[in-house]
């Protein structure tokens, strides 16, 4: 029982974690229609963004918004000089996929030539274990839980209270109907790149505070991984890649427990490919 | 509620009819179209293979195959440092027969699967290449036939058992088979006491090779195996397979899963182990700078340090073979990519860097004194010159080797590896020792593993 519980609780940080990146991932591709698959790749930059700089003696907490910042422009910068103007061509999705994979290949091999293939650390502490009920959480792995809350309800509110939300809505909804209603849709695509691409520089930070270790590839996985988030959340659904992220997280680790811990990955996908075999659309998606 | 119904080509189409009043858009993104093309292009040229130093008309080129990325990236590094480093010194006394040495490498990542189409990339691109090095257990299954029907002579890393009893005519080992770490390993358990252990090695081909073999090895030691984990080697936490190992209260834990498996696996059974490490014993590949500083940056040095110990090959730790050594890698210190990390002096007695060391010196000795180029007529001088003749002068590096071959003298190198003795599958497996780290992450040998000790634990 009590490694089901733990698992649980390293469940719910994995989902944490997962649930930034997915909710960014998703964001973006609702509003811009881009499957932006170098998303993880910027991550990774935003971890060594923050490396960098916690390496010339700053708190790691202190480096993520300048990660934040770098991760915010590259994405802007990403669309404005590769994917805007493939679309501007009129490329098909999947043109714009493989686009993006190869930008992920660029990206990632650009920090690796940069920082070589060793793994680094961040000069901080993982403060204290705490125990409770079975749980074993420190109390970093708290503030990444509580950074993960504070970013969900923010991007609820976001979407759901203000007026940049709403047209990111009705941008995802049906661009030209948008921009018929006065909507300035470049100008909402520009700004939900901003955003996204911050989210990725936030999810890349905690990622790499979180694993302890990290390098270049370190977010390989990671990006299969959001996809199955944001596919059983149903793509394009901000709250169903919030419950993808969540039951993800929680599968892989409680399923660790129990079978071989390298085939845990496998359970997750089942259990994805089991709903997406109900449920077509994903969880929050429209029924087939 | 939040959801894109509009098709990507519809919204593109749409934007296509408003951009269209000049040309310009489309030129800017036929232009950007182009420069992504070519990013890319270069992007992927960048995950294949790619020269260390230039192979010009005249030379011999010496290849690093082995993993430049992917979790075991810090083992291709560590081999070019000493290429570089041998090919530099050989290079100083003369060449060989005339020719200058260079060093190129082709990134295998570790994967069968990529290593291929990079073997197959080097061996066309290559026409003057004498010698390929590294090829460890990730990937020599896949690569070691196609390179000896290239019928290029090879030293490979592999610990992989297949290759004890298979005869490939160009293959060659200074390291012993994978089973005989894993005896080497629960040795090392037994000389420290420990009583109960956990296995937590990587799920790649290079690291599943011991589990077996450390399984027997620790029923024959009367030792318990009280966990048994699979690393995925590109999962990002291990935190509930380290919880099992914490609830298991082992006194040690054999690993070897690189890359950032292993300390990110420390740093988490640190963690729900309430602060404290338990002791891990690790394969020779932990020696290395990369493991070291990542391992260190996870734990703490003074902490990693006081509970670390790895099985490695016997190697010189001084002498002129030993000094040889150090001064052919001091002399490319700084100037190998992807090398700088870490303690520099860790290389001094990582296996790969010497043993690779030594087989480049035999490779490049055999061709002098065979007085060729030609593969077919210095192959048969390796094991001649490592193993040596009755009246043989024993030489412990190129330069010396040279300049008795030059005086009419038959020679039987011996490096910092120590002497070889090749067996009919070119295998010459060394003696074992035991290595720890310093707090500043210097190797130091704390003990020996006698032949007695490894048969007493082999299944």
């Amino acid at each position: 029982m009590s490694i089901f519980l733990a698992s649980v609780g390293f469940g719910l940080i994995t989902a944490a974690v997962l649930a930034i990146a997915a909710v960014g991932f998703t964001l973006q591709f609702a509003v811009t229609d881009v499957l932006n698959l170098a998303f993880a790749a910027i991550m990774t930059l935003g971890a060594f963004v923050a490396y960098w700089i916690n390496q010339a003696g700053v708190s790691v907490w202190v480096a993520l918004p300048a990660a934040m910042a770098v991760c915010s422009a590259i994405s802007v910068l990403l669309n404005f000089l590769v994917y805007a103007p493939f679309q501007r061509r009129g490329s098909s999705p999947i043109t714009i996929v493989i686009v993006s994979l190869g930008m992920a290949l660029i990206i990632q091999f650009g920090v690796q030539a940069i920082v070589g293939g060793v793994n680094v650390s961040y000069t901080m502490g993982q403060g204290t274990t705490l125990r409770a009920g079975g749980l074993i959480l420190t109390t970093v792995q708290l503030v990444i839980i509580a950074i993960s809350v504070v970013v969900m309800v923010a991007v609820y509110a976001l979407l759901r209270y203000t007026k940049l939300g709403k047209s990111m809505r009705a941008t995802a909804a049906n661009r030209s109907l948008a921009r018929n209603c006065g909507i300035r849709t470049s100008r909402v695509i520009t700004i939900t790149w901003a955003l996204t691409g911050a989210l990725s520089g936030l999810a890349g930070t905690v990622f790499a505070i979180d694993i302890g270790s990290f390098g270049p590839t370190s977010t390989d996985l990671f990006v299969v991984l959001i996809l199955a988030a944001v596919f059983l959340g149903g793509p394009g659904h901000a709250y169903g890649a919030m419950l993808g992220a969540l039951l993800i997280g929680i599968a892989t680790e409680v399923s660790a427990a129990y079978i071989q811990p390298d085939y845990k990955y496998v359970i997750a996908f089942v259990a994805l490919l089991g709903v997406l075999s109900l449920r077509p659309s994903g969880l929050f998606g429209a029924r087939a | 509620m939040f959801r894109s119904t509009e098709p990507a080509a519809g919204a593109a189409g749409h934007l296509r009819c408003a951009g269209a009043g000049g040309a310009r858009p489309g030129r800017a993104a036929r232009t950007l179209a182009a420069v992504a093309a070519a990013a890319l292009a270069c992007g992927l040229a960048a995950c294949g293979s790619s020269p260390a130093s230039g192979g010009g008309n005249g030379s011999i080129v010496f290849a690093d195959v082995a993993p430049f990325s992917g979790p075991d990236a810090a083992l291709g590094p560590t081999y070019l440092v000493s290429c570089q480093g041998t090919t530099n010194a050989i290079n100083k006394a003369g060449g060989v027969l005339g020719h200058k040495v260079s060093c190129t490498s082709a990134d295998t990542k570790g994967d069968p699967a990529d290593a291929n189409p990079a073997v197959g990339s080097l061996l066309a691109r290559t026409p003057n290449l004498s010698l390929v090095i590294g090829c460890t257990s990730d990937e020599a299954a896949a690569v070691v036939p196609v390179i000896n029907s290239h019928k290029t002579v090879m030293f490979c890393m592999t610990g992989q058992s297949e290759f004890d009893h298979t005869h490939y005519d160009y293959f060659y080992r200074l390291v012993p088979p994978d089973l005989a770490e894993s005896y080497a390993m629960t040795v090392i358990a037994q000389n420290l006491g420990y009583k109960k252990i956990a296995l937590a090695f990587g799920n790649d081909i290079g690291s599943q090779t011991f589990v077996q073999p450390a399984v027997s090895a620790i029923g024959k030691a009367g030792m318990t195996l009280v966990a048994n984990e699979t690393l995925d080697l590109n999962a990002t936490t291990f935190r509930t397979e380290a919880e099992k190992i914490v609830q298991a209260h082992p006194d040690a834990i054999m690993t070897e899963a690189l890359g950032s498996a292993d300390p990110t696996l420390f740093a988490e059974i640190k963690q729900l182990n309430n602060g404290r490490m338990i002791p891990i014993i690790g394969t020779s590949a932990a020696i290395s700078p990369a493991f070291y500083q990542a391992a260190a940056k996870a734990v703490g040095a003074s902490a990693f340090a006081a509970n670390f110990h790895a099985d490695n090959l016997v190697t010189a730790t001084s002498g002129p073979a030993y000094n040889a050594f150090t001064q052919a890698l001091l002399a490319v210190k700084g100037k190998v990519a992807n090398a700088q990390t870490g303690n520099f002096t860790t290389y001094f007695t990582a296996p790969g860097a010497v043993h690779l060391y030594d087989g480049m010196n035999l490779a490049a000795l055999a061709m002098i004194a065979a007085g060729s180029t030609d593969t077919a007529k210095w192959k048969p001088f390796i094991a001649t010159i490592g193993d040596g003749v009755p009246g043989a002068v024993v030489v412990n590096s190129f330069a010396q080797g040279v300049r008795e071959l030059k005086a009419g003298k038959k020679i039987r190198y011996e490096g910092p590896g120590g002497p070889t003795s090749f067996d009919a599958f070119h295998d010459s497996p060394g003696i074992f020792q035991i290595d720890t780290y310093t707090a500043a992450g210097a190797v130091q040998v704390s003990g020996n593993i006698t032949s007695a000790q490894l048969r007493a634990v082999s299944g």
